[in-house]
């Protein structure tokens, strides 16, 4: 029991300290790979360092909720990370039914975010958070029958176990992974504001969806939104990796080596879709939400009716 | 392992629901002739026959090669606008074929119970059918609906290979309509549609009266 508890506090230790390092690593790449040199692979702890000495200034008429929504933002995604498996260790919170509970812990997140947005009379921040909440809406789908499929093939509802119960028996187990980890990959590009759906490096009205939220906000409370924006980037990547494990046969080591291996994998796929992808128009993104969420009702079509 | 191209036809299918380039049905079409041609290959493996071969290679000579080459050579010599100007938003025709596709399963799955056939590859191939259907009612231009009927023939072959595992290669030599497709495409060449109807929009045919 009680070395579950420490493995447990060692990964969120993990997804904290890391998170920063998997978002430069990224941008890092795609530097690279459009051939410049690039800003250093620590720049996202330099710039959170910098943030953070500032001095934090707060919109004369915004209320209470953006005062705390950075911080709650923060807590939720300490909460949320700490439902994931790293390489097999059993997670700190885990339960039956934490699916749900880690969706709904990232809704909050979204929902407080955008009523931060709102709340500091913008119409410019207005419309990103109208964007935010169209976008979520249909990213909410893709999450359900992505991971739900899976667990209602392996009659779990506790992330942890659902990840530990996928056994490659035979070659259609194989596919059904590959095809949940690409829509859990767009759900994952979705919802951290990455290339094919936002553009992480544009600060021009028109294209902005989740950095536009963000603008009014300085010091302090910018630290806390970049540092979740982080941690929820390495949280999907986590969730995309952990499709992968049962190819270690459930063995903790090469849990941990297949965990560096596939994050290490999962830059250079961003950063390669990153480069050779442009945004997509912004009335086109639905219909990409929906082809996501249709391989999910794809699979959950396929185990029901075949077995 | 037809199981698991079934589901990556399956895949070709929704990613047909969004496209909106001419470029991407073809290459959907080419994409779809790989997946049938190895499919049919399967059987075969364990015991060769040469007959057995002849017709994975003309379906990957014909479905892969010959009629995409065709296809976008018409593309460029008539000057064929690259989007396919559809008259329902792709978003509500997707949503259109996941409804489609979801019954398709459930009818399949009652079929099961009373007949013997593979679920998977059998309703890949019926909603190839349906949804080859959708794009010729969808769609206005007619080069596309040449590829939704190319997409239902697809679907015909797998649904065939599906209800039976071994057809008599007469049988399964006539499916192949595809040679039938190129009399169309080769209308639409000779006749140079575009420059009579002034594009390949099949609206302008609503004018016509007596």
């Amino acid at each position: 029991m009680g070395i579950e508890i420490i493995q447990g506090i060692i990964s969120i230790i993990i997804i904290i300290g890391l998170a920063p390092l998997f978002a430069g690593f990224i941008n890092k790449l795609k530097a690279i790979l459009t051939g410049r040199i690039g800003a250093p692979v620590l720049l996202p702890y330099y710039e959170l360092q910098k943030l953070f000495k500032k001095e934090t200034i707060v919109a004369t008429d915004s209320s209470f909720i953006s005062r705390f929504s950075p911080l709650l933002n923060f807590i939720i995604m300490l909460i949320a990370s700490a439902m994931l498996p790293i390489g097999f260790w059993k997670p700190l919170i885990s339960f039956n039914g934490d699916i749900i509970l880690f969706a709904y812990m990232l809704g909050l997140a979204r929902f407080f975010q955008i009523l931060a947005a709102m709340d500091i009379g913008s119409s410019f921040e207005g419309m990103g958070a109208a964007r935010e909440a169209t976008f979520a809406l249909f990213a909410e789908p893709i999450f359900f029958f992505t991971l739900g499929s899976v667990a209602f093939i392996s009659g779990q509802t506790s992330m942890y176990e659902i990840y530990h119960s996928i056994r490659l028996d035979n070659v259609s187990y194989i596919v059904f992974i590959i095809i949940c980890s690409i829509s859990a990959f767009l759900l994952a590009v979705t919802e951290c504001s990455r290339m094919p759906i936002d553009d992480p490096n544009t600060h021009l009205e028109l294209t902005m969806i989740h950095e536009v939220m963000i603008l009014d906000n300085s010091g302090l409370d910018l630290y806390l939104y970049q540092y979740s924006g982080y941690i929820k980037l390495f949280i999907y990547g986590i969730l995309e990796i952990s499709f992968f494990y049962p190819f270690s046969a459930h063995s903790y080591l090469v849990g941990l080596i297949i965990f560096i291996f596939g994050a290490i994998i999962l830059t250079f796929t961003l950063a390669i879709v990153e480069t050779i992808t442009s945004r997509f128009k912004m009335k086109n993104i639905p219909q990409y939400l929906l082809f996501a969420t249709a391989i999910g009702i794809l699979n959950l079509l396929i185990y029901t009716f075949t077995k | 392992m037809g199981n698991v191209l079934s589901i990556l036809f399956c895949l070709s299918l929704f990613y047909v629901c969004i496209t909106s380039r001419v470029k991407g049905f073809v290459t959907v079409l080419r994409i779809q002739g790989i997946l049938l041609s190895i499919i049919i290959v399967i059987p075969f493996i364990y015991h060769f026959s040469v007959f057995g071969i002849i017709l994975p290679v003309t379906i990957l000579l014909v479905k892969v090669y010959l009629i995409p080459k065709y296809i976008n050579k018409i593309i460029l010599d008539l000057d064929i606008k690259r989007m396919i100007e559809p008259t329902i938003q792709q978003f509500s025709f997707l949503l259109l074929v996941i409804v489609t596709m979801t019954v398709i399963f459930i009818v399949t799955h009652i079929l099961s119970q009373s007949t013997e056939l593979n679920v998977i590859p059998f309703a890949s191939g019926f909603s190839a059918i349906i949804i080859g259907i959708y794009i010729i009612m969808f769609r206005k231009k007619l080069i596309v609906h040449v590829a939704g009927f190319l997409i239902l023939e697809n679907g015909i072959f797998l649904f065939g290979t599906s209800v039976a595992s071994e057809l008599p290669v007469m049988i399964e030599m006539g499916m192949l309509l595809d040679v039938f497709v190129v009399v169309f495409l080769m209308g639409i060449a000779i006749n140079n549609i575009s420059t009579t109807l002034s594009g390949f929009d099949v609206t302008a045919l609503g004018r016509l009266k007596d």
